[in-house]
């Protein structure tokens, strides 16, 4: 073996390079994309074929370069090639020959082996919302619709109405702390919506009050999920109880409605 | 109903000791009740068969109790009429109060605001005691075996402070703590004495747990004084 | 800490105030004391008084939808304490019940929305809310020493002890909150109020740990009928060692996973070939099922809302044979319904609900339990509505009642809107009940005689299934009761051969082909 100068024996060597290298891409792929969303990128974890996929490339490129020039290659080859034949790897041989079908034998009966899991239900929060809907059979158009109490009346009054509504009526889900963790919240699945989180703002208060009012059986075909135990509001609460609501959980959570823009055309809601 | 009577006796004896010393008028007289006395629930012990059988006859809850025309379990106290102020030290013998065939003894009380309350269990079943006054700290504490004995006090003066065990629903008494010595609970046959009042007019009020309150004028002289007090069968 | 607590509020707060107007009066209060009350009462007014009401009396606009209602801290009752029953709390011990939550109550944890000096802040302005703390000394708090070793033993003594000290009288023999007492059990201010359910630890209001059962025993649960088993203690009743076996035993009532885990999927294990299918819900056979967990809440989406369920969570195992499929349900409930003992409850209930959505009556109806399936099993992601379908897409339904014991299948369009199927039920059931749970078997052919007015449950794909329990002693009839959000139930398939066989190649290839290559490398290094 040579003793060339400089970095010690392992960085050095083309099989231990090769070696460390497929490791290196292997974290990358399987840890490293997902940990993104931990320093603000957005990310998911990567499916195990994609994973497969990339793994493929990353080898032909590993091989390419252990294979670039001779000496290289055979430096590549040269603890492969002891390993097989000589006398004093006689261990490493057999260790290896029992652990690698072993591994691969584990390998495929992970993937055979029968899974069970329930079917993925798709989410959509923020599905578009109709131009208008009919409340208690009065139609309300809620393009360019602001809150009318924010306009009428004490705000205090207005405030202190909404908390009442809210607590007789969202609390048992939405929670005490708006963080959709109520205590009947984890019962029902999709869980109830946090408004701590970042969707109040986006939202205009229209919006708010359409999905107050028609719940989930008043989401629209494609805006899942259908099973949203948030209930039909217009059979419980009035068109004031409602707008009172909303005023108070804005304030509550410490957030701005979203304002109509100038044009009077909202963005589409993501 | 004796064992009833010889309680309020005791606590009656108890409080005659702690006014002996100002020995004075005694205001005496009767709780009548006029009507025919409904009758009292019953209780059903069949789950408690060592209660049950401390009784002859089906137990009833003594919510009211007469004979002979009188009504028991009446707390009289002074209302006006004490000099403004006036406070006795409490007696050192505390009052009594027993758990008995799954009943309370007394069913109504009086001590003073300081005396110690014992609170006994002669029943060998599980009694929880809760007293669930307003002005005071209450309590919750368990008796499991017969024998058992726990001492309380209420420093603050309060009326009609409800006890409860919870393992027996049904059983219920209520402590009068007092700042003066002068009160009485009337006998099974409406008979109370009222001992030590100096002379003077007082107004007494009778206080009975279902028929509310009465008031009576009471003028005490050296030989003492009469009151009655009439409760109707509503 | 407590000692901290302590000096900082009871020491030096010789005047505790009722409100920032007294404050503003130069009420001659500790300065900073004054201050964490002044602040206390903005994050009260925000957070605490939709349920514990502006004044602290527990009347805010939420107190009749939920049971137990919030606290009314007027009083100065705390139920978890670590001081000496009918003894004010220590700080430390208020400022527990805002960090962590009370569990099995609406009261949520607040640790993660305020900060610690806001949380100490808000009990600094609650405790100004009862004049008991007014220049009261800092209770002495309890010293409660340390859990001995545990073990099979020790639970054994401790259920002795549990018998000793009656703890069934409430509780029940076997601890699921349903002893002779529990139907006429009321708190401080008459509200009906549980006897604890031993076997659902997840609930109690102070923690559900060996350390934390223990301390309710000591100091009791004051405003409750829990009463402080100390004096049995100090008059030699029983020992602490005893006191403890009680705590160990009653922690052994519960499940070791706490709470339980919620699966999505409940698992249908084929029965062995051969044998058969549970008779009935008391069969042994069922102890071989895995038992899957689901939670139940309130149902408050339809009218009338029901907002104190009895119902919080049932068990679920299922079996199929390849021809039919048995689904058994087990739950807790104090009493079979109707039952006279309740009425008493019924009537505190009736006080103490809301009855926002239509008249709540006295009167007692049966216990219910249904089960929903789709009508029709398909790949479709959309399911139907999960409140008892809509007639887009209608539910199919087995719904039981316990009196008369009686069951029938149909047909769902929407909560209450069921329709019989129509000739004899394919669905057979058998109920029992035993001190205070109940066991249901449904069974019924995978597939059944109509396919198009029932769904067929195919094996080895995951079937949605959903469940509502209606306690009849508790008020719930007609849509009061309480729901589960869709599950899934699997029937699974005996593992097929290959699953077994292909590892078994796959090693076999690889051995080979690894001793190919040794071979021949061996070979070449001989020749070269």
């Amino acid at each position: 073996m040579s003793q060339r100068s400089g970095l010690p024996f392992w960085p050095r060597h083309a099989f231990w390079q090769g070696v460390a290298l497929t490791i290196v891409a292997y974290v990358l792929f399987d840890w490293g994309i997902p940990a993104l969303r931990f320093v603000g990128i957005p990310s998911a974890p990567v499916p195990n074929s994609v994973v497969v996929e990339f793994m493929f490339i990353a080898l032909i490129g590993i091989f390419m370069y252990v294979s670039e020039n001779e000496a290289r290659w055979a430096e590549f080859k040269q603890p492969i090639q002891s390993a097989l034949v000589n006398r004093d790897k006689k261990w490493l041989r057999s260790s290896l020959l029992v652990v690698l079908p072993l591994f691969v034998g584990f390998m495929t009966f992970e993937s055979t082996r029968p899974r069970v899991t329930a079917d993925i239900q798709p989410r959509s929060i923020h599905p578009a919302p109709p131009t208008s809907i009919t409340f208690r059979n009065k139609t309300i158009q809620l393009a360019g619709l602001e809150n009318p109490l924010r306009k009428q009346g004490n705000l205090e009054d207005h405030m202190k109405e909404g908390r009442r509504v809210y607590y007789q009526n969202c609390l048992p889900c939405h929670g005490d702390l708006l963080d959709g963790k109520g205590h009947f919240g984890l019962g029902f699945s999709p869980t109830p919506l946090a408004f701590d989180g970042g969707n109040l703002p986006l939202l205009t208060e229209s919006f708010v009050f359409w999905r107050v009012a028609k719940g989930g059986p008043g989401l629209p075909k494609e805006g899942t999920p259908w099973n949203s135990a948030m209930p039909v509001w217009e059979d419980f609460l009035t068109e004031d109880e409602i707008w009172s609501v909303i005023i108070f959980l804005y304030d509550q959570a410490g957030f701005k409605p979203r304002a109509w823009e100038a044009e009077g055309k909202e963005a589409a809601h993501e | 109903m004796k064992r009833l009577a010889r309680y309020t006796l005791t606590l009656a004896f108890a409080v005659t000791g702690a006014t002996q010393l100002l020995a004075q008028g005694a205001v005496t007289g009767t709780v009548k009740f006029t009507g025919a006395a409904p009758a009292n629930p019953k209780i059903d012990m069949a789950e408690e068969p060592i209660c049950k059988a401390k009784y002859t006859t089906a137990p009833t809850d003594p919510v009211v109790v007469v004979n002979k025309g009188g009504l028991g379990n009446v707390f009289i106290s002074v209302t006006s009429g004490l000099p403004a102020g006036a406070k006795a030290a409490a007696p050192s013998t505390p009052g009594t109060i027993d758990q008995q065939g799954c009943l309370y003894h007394p069913r109504v009380f009086g001590v003073m605001a300081g005396q110690s309350i014992e609170i006994k269990n002669s029943d060998a079943v599980l009694h929880n005691i809760k007293a669930m006054p307003k002005k005071n700290r209450g309590f919750n504490i368990s008796q499991p075996t017969a024998g058992m004995k726990t001492m309380k006090t209420f420093p603050v003066a309060e009326a009609a402070v409800p006890f409860e065990c919870n393992v027996h629903g049904w059983m219920k008494a209520k402590v009068f703590v007092m700042d003066t010595p002068y009160f009485a609970v009337s006998d099974e046959n409406g008979a109370f004495s009222l001992k030590g009042l100096p002379a003077g007019t007082y107004t007494l009020e009778a206080w009975h747990e279902k028929y509310g309150t009465k008031t009576a004028t009471v003028t005490v002289t050296a030989t003492g004084g009469t009151a009655t007090f009439t409760f109707a069968a509503s | 800490m407590n000692r901290a607590t302590a000096g900082r509020y009871g020491g030096k707060a010789a005047g505790v105030i009722f409100g920032a107007a007294l404050l503003l009066t130069g009420f001659p209060a500790d300065r900073l004391s004054a201050q964490d009350v002044q602040r206390g009462k903005v994050v009260y007014d925000k957070w605490c008084m939709g349920c514990h009401g502006e004044t602290g009396l527990g009347d805010g606009p939420a107190a009749k939808f939920m049971l137990p209602p919030p606290r009314d801290f007027t009083g100065a009752k705390y139920q978890i304490r670590t001081t000496a029953s009918g003894e004010l709390p220590a700080d430390a011990d208020i400022e527990r019940v805002v960090a962590e939550g009370m569990p099995g109550t609406a009261m949520p944890e607040w640790k993660s929305k305020l900060s610690g000096a806001e949380q100490k802040d808000v009990v600094a302005y609650v405790k100004s809310l009862s004049t008991f703390f007014e220049g009261a000394q800092p209770p002495a708090v309890v010293a409660f020493g340390k859990a001995p070793g545990g073990g099979a033993d020790a639970i054994a003594d401790g259920g002795k002890t549990f018998e000793k000290l009656e703890c069934f009288k409430c509780h029940g023999m076997s601890g699921r909150g349903n002893g002779k007492s529990s139907p006429t059990l009321k708190d401080d201010w008459d509200f009906p109020i549980r006897a604890a359910n031993l076997s659902q630890n997840w609930n109690f209001n102070g923690g559900g740990a060996v350390e934390d059962i223990y301390r309710r025993m000591r100091t009791g649960l004051d405003g409750t009928p829990m009463p402080s088993f100390s004096d049995a203690l100090d008059a030699k009743v029983i020992t602490d060692e005893q006191l403890w076996h009680v705590a160990q035993y009653v922690r052994s009532l519960s499940p070791e996973e706490s709470p339980p885990a919620v699966r999505e999927v409940i698992r249908a294990a084929p029965v062995a070939q051969g044998a058969a299918l549970p008779a009935g819900p008391d069969d042994s056979t069922w102890s071989r099922a895995e038992p899957s967990f689901i939670p139940m809440v309130g149902q408050i989406i339809a009218k009338p809302r029901w907002f104190a369920p009895s119902v919080t969570g049932i068990w679920v195992q299922s079996m199929h044979d390849g021809n039919k499929l048995a689904v058994r349900v087990s739950w807790d409930d104090g009493s079979k319904s109707p039952d006279p003992a309740w009425d008493e409850w019924m009537a505190r209930l009736v006080k103490s609900v809301t009855d926002a959505d239509g008249a709540l009556t006295p009167a007692q109806g049966p216990d219910r339990f249904w089960v929903q399936f789709p009508k029709r099993v398909t790949d479709e992601a959309e399911r139907p509505y999960f409140l008892g379908g809509n007639t887009r897409r209608p539910v199919y339904l087995w719904r039981w009642a316990s009196t008369p014991d009686a069951s029938e299948e149909g047909t769902g369009t929407g909560l209450g809107r069921f329709a019989a199927l129509s000739g004899a039920s394919e669905m057979t059931h058998a109920a029992s009940f035993t001190d205070g749970r109940w066991h249901v078997q449904f069974t019924r052919a995978l597939v059944p005689a109509d396919t198009t007015a029932s769904p067929t449950f195919g094996v080895g794909r995951a079937i949605p299934i959903a469940f509502f329990a209606g306690d009849g002693s508790n008020g719930e009839t007609g849509a009061r009761g309480a729901v589960s959000a869709w599950y899934a139930i699997y029937l699974d398939v005996p593992t097929p051969p290959t699953v077994y066989v292909m590892p078994l190649v796959a090693v076999l290839l690889t051995a080979g082909l690894g001793l190919v290559v040794v071979w021949r490398a061996q070979q070449q290094n001989r020749k070269s």
